[in-house]
């Protein structure tokens, strides 16, 4: 009798497997993000459920109140592996201070993909993210090709010590350091803060008569930098980073030169996209980093269609 | 009654017929108080402009009495909560709440008029709540306030869902960004809101309950002051001043985003600190908040004209509140406080 039960388990889930993949239908992804203040990672929420809509997953989003809290990451994590998702989709709100929440999701065997930021250690089925360097770099030599290689910079940083700011910032400092001709008069922290780029920039206008570019760390703080500049009756070429829908229309109206694509949408998807792959057996990339882009006069078309309304490409479609 | 009210009153008269040593010790408290504040500031501008050129021109004095204002109308709301030995930490989500609910009501409807009455009654209608909270259920003010803050943060986040909103009227823009005879509207706003607040709180009988609250509420009830609505008033100004400053943001910054007030909290209440009002009430003026912001703002714009690495500017706003502080203690012949 029991063994008749067992081998009828058996045979039905033989079946179920044979018909479709195994696993296929609503793995429940928990997905960690910093904050919800940011653009970016709203972005990547979108990209992660469009994804999950696509391959029959469930997410969950978990995101601090507070923003980029390490305390309240840190109890999420602790409450997400008593719930035992099938995957975890993991952005650290700081790459070191996470390590240990990363080990321990490690050591309950939830298989987790590190999307975004990359964590200092642990072991993930992959990293999916864009290089925050290449991002400053590429930006940065956008800015100073548009001024012919000449002029007078400054730059507005985004918090000390953050990751981004510190590798978007040596970007820019690479990218002034292959031309001679570019003088940079000041490199002031605006905190990823609009208010405080906008008074930065009027202070520094008040001592440099001439300043012909700004590299903002963020779009907000670029857009802070243009209402300055404005208020002031003075031109300058502007770039930011992070490919917002505020920095693509003031790209349409000529007050922004260029921005710096982040990739949030895609970050979602791929990372979702990863963790449900592996679940399914399916072939993952270990390290996926999308390559910096450059949105300008010459491109926005492209990134006009609202975060809401994309969809995410097939794996096939994005990896080729 | 009168007599409680009396000794908050900074005799002014005396202050101008004051000279030398023996005057000085003459001065009444809150008179030595504001006057060394002003020599602080006078000194900390002939610094910056021996330091730097680009200091002392009449474009980066508008410039800092421009980027003052805000923290000024934020500051000077909170200086009356703080004048009744209260607190109101909610001052920079309220500013967030506003800033937001404005925005998306001029963007929806088109109506600056509209947009500046949500804001307003927006921010006054959380002051009312603080007050409520305060009085009615006993909620110690720094708990409330900050029970508040989460609350209103939360509200927002989820409101803008990382949204920003961008892009308003040029009519409206001109409260933040215009200028009459080549002076910063919002100049024009902070010399008008500090010569109301320190009417009201120094020569109104409002003002002088509210301080008569901060040095003993109880006397102050048994003299009649009805203490809960005194209260209740403070917040609601407090509440009413962030709904204001939301609306310069906006013009100003001609764009939203849910995290904006993060940042704006503990600057006021270091502005209020540092302009000598005391966290534990009754001591403290308008005019001193006033001072406490320019010197707040001047440490920026000097840091910024001179290219210092701005590290160091948490660790100056922090050693200029303590030092404030120490300095009245020093000079006080008070009871220390």
């Amino acid at each position: 009798m029991k063994m008749k039960t067992m081998a009828r388990v058996a045979l039905a889930a033989a079946a179920t497997c044979a018909a479709l993949p195994c696993f296929a239908n609503g793995e429940r992804i928990a997905v960690f993000t910093k904050n919800q203040t940011n653009p970016f990672f709203q972005a990547v929420r979108l990209g992660a459920e469009s994804a999950a809509k696509q391959m029959n997953a469930r997410v969950t989003h978990y995101v601090p109140t507070k923003p980029d809290s390490i305390p309240e990451q840190m109890s999420q994590v602790e409450d997400v592996i008593i719930k035992k998702p099938d995957a975890i989709v993991f952005t650290p709100v700081d790459y070191k201070a996470m390590v240990p929440a990363v080990a321990k999701i490690n050591g309950a065997k939830i298989p987790v993909v590190n999307v975004t930021d990359r964590s200092e250690s642990g072991n993930f089925v992959a990293f999916v993210g864009a290089s925050d360097y290449r991002l400053g770099l590429e930006t940065a030599r956008h800015l100073i090709k548009s001024l012919g290689g000449q002029g007078n910079l400054v730059a507005i940083e985004g918090v000390k010590g953050s990751l981004t700011s510190i590798d978007r910032m040596r970007g820019f400092n690479d990218a002034v350091k292959e031309a001679p001709g570019v003088k940079v008069l000041a490199s002031q922290p605006g905190n990823y803060q609009r208010l405080q780029a906008l008074q930065v920039m009027e202070n520094l206008m008040q001592s440099h008569p001439k300043i012909d570019g700004v590299f903002a760390a963020n779009d907000a703080m670029a857009g802070g930098v243009v209402e300055a500049l404005d208020a002031a009756n003075r031109k300058a070429n502007v770039v930011g980073i992070n490919g917002t829908k505020e920095a693509i229309d003031a790209i349409k109206a000529g007050k922004m030169l260029a921005t710096g694509d982040y990739n949030g949408f895609m970050q979602g998807c791929l990372s979702t996209m990863s963790a449900v792959r592996s679940l399914r057996k399916q072939p993952v990339q270990k390290d996926i980093v999308f390559p910096a882009t450059v949105i300008d006069k010459s491109n926005y078309q492209r990134w006009e269609t609202p975060v809401e309304s994309r969809t995410c490409p097939t794996w096939e479609e994005a990896v080729k | 009654m009168s007599a409680i009210m009396n000794q908050f009153r900074p005799q002014t008269g005396a202050a101008a017929a004051a000279s030398g040593a023996g005057a000085w010790q003459a001065l009444p408290d809150p008179v030595r108080s504001v006057v060394l504040r002003l020599l602080a500031l006078a000194l900390l501008c002939l610094v910056l402009s021996v330091a730097s050129d680009a200091f002392l021109t009449s474009a980066n004095i508008l410039n800092v009495l421009r980027q003052a204002a805000l923290l000024f109308l934020l500051a000077s709301g909170l200086t009356l909560v703080i004048l009744t030995a209260g607190l109101d930490l909610s001052v920079g989500a309220n500013v967030a709440m506003s800033a937001c609910l404005a925005a998306t009501v001029m963007k929806a409807t088109g109506s600056i008029t509209l947009a500046v009455f949500v804001g307003l009654a927006c921010g006054l209608a959380i002051g009312v709540a603080n007050g409520i909270l305060i009085t009615l259920i006993r909620i110690p003010p720094f708990i409330a306030t900050y029970g508040m803050l989460w609350i209103l943060h939360g509200i927002t986040y989820w409101f803008m869902r990382g949204e920003t909103i961008h892009g308003f009227p040029a009519a409206f823009r001109a409260l933040g960004s215009g200028h009459w005879l080549g002076v910063p509207i919002p100049v024009y706003l902070m010399v008008v809101f500090l010569v109301v607040g320190a009417v009201f709180a120094q020569r109104t009988r409002w003002g002088q309950e509210i301080y008569a609250v901060g040095a003993n509420p109880e006397a102050a009830r048994l003299s009649g002051v009805p203490v809960k609505s005194r209260l209740v008033l403070v917040y609601a100004v407090s509440g009413a001043m962030a709904g204001l400053a939301s609306l310069i943001f906006l013009a100003r910054l001609n764009s939203a985003e849910g995290d904006i007030g993060e940042a704006m909290t503990l600057p006021a209440i270091a502005a209020v600190l540092i302009g000598g009002t005391s966290l534990f009430g009754v001591v403290g003026s308008v005019f001193g908040t006033l001072v406490g912001a320019l010197i707040l703002t001047l440490v920026l714009n000097g840091m910024n004209l001179l290219a210092i690495n701005a590290n160091w500017q948490p660790v100056v706003t922090g050693v200029i509140v303590v030092m404030a502080v120490y300095l009245d203690n020093l000079t006080r012949k008070g009871d220390g406080r």
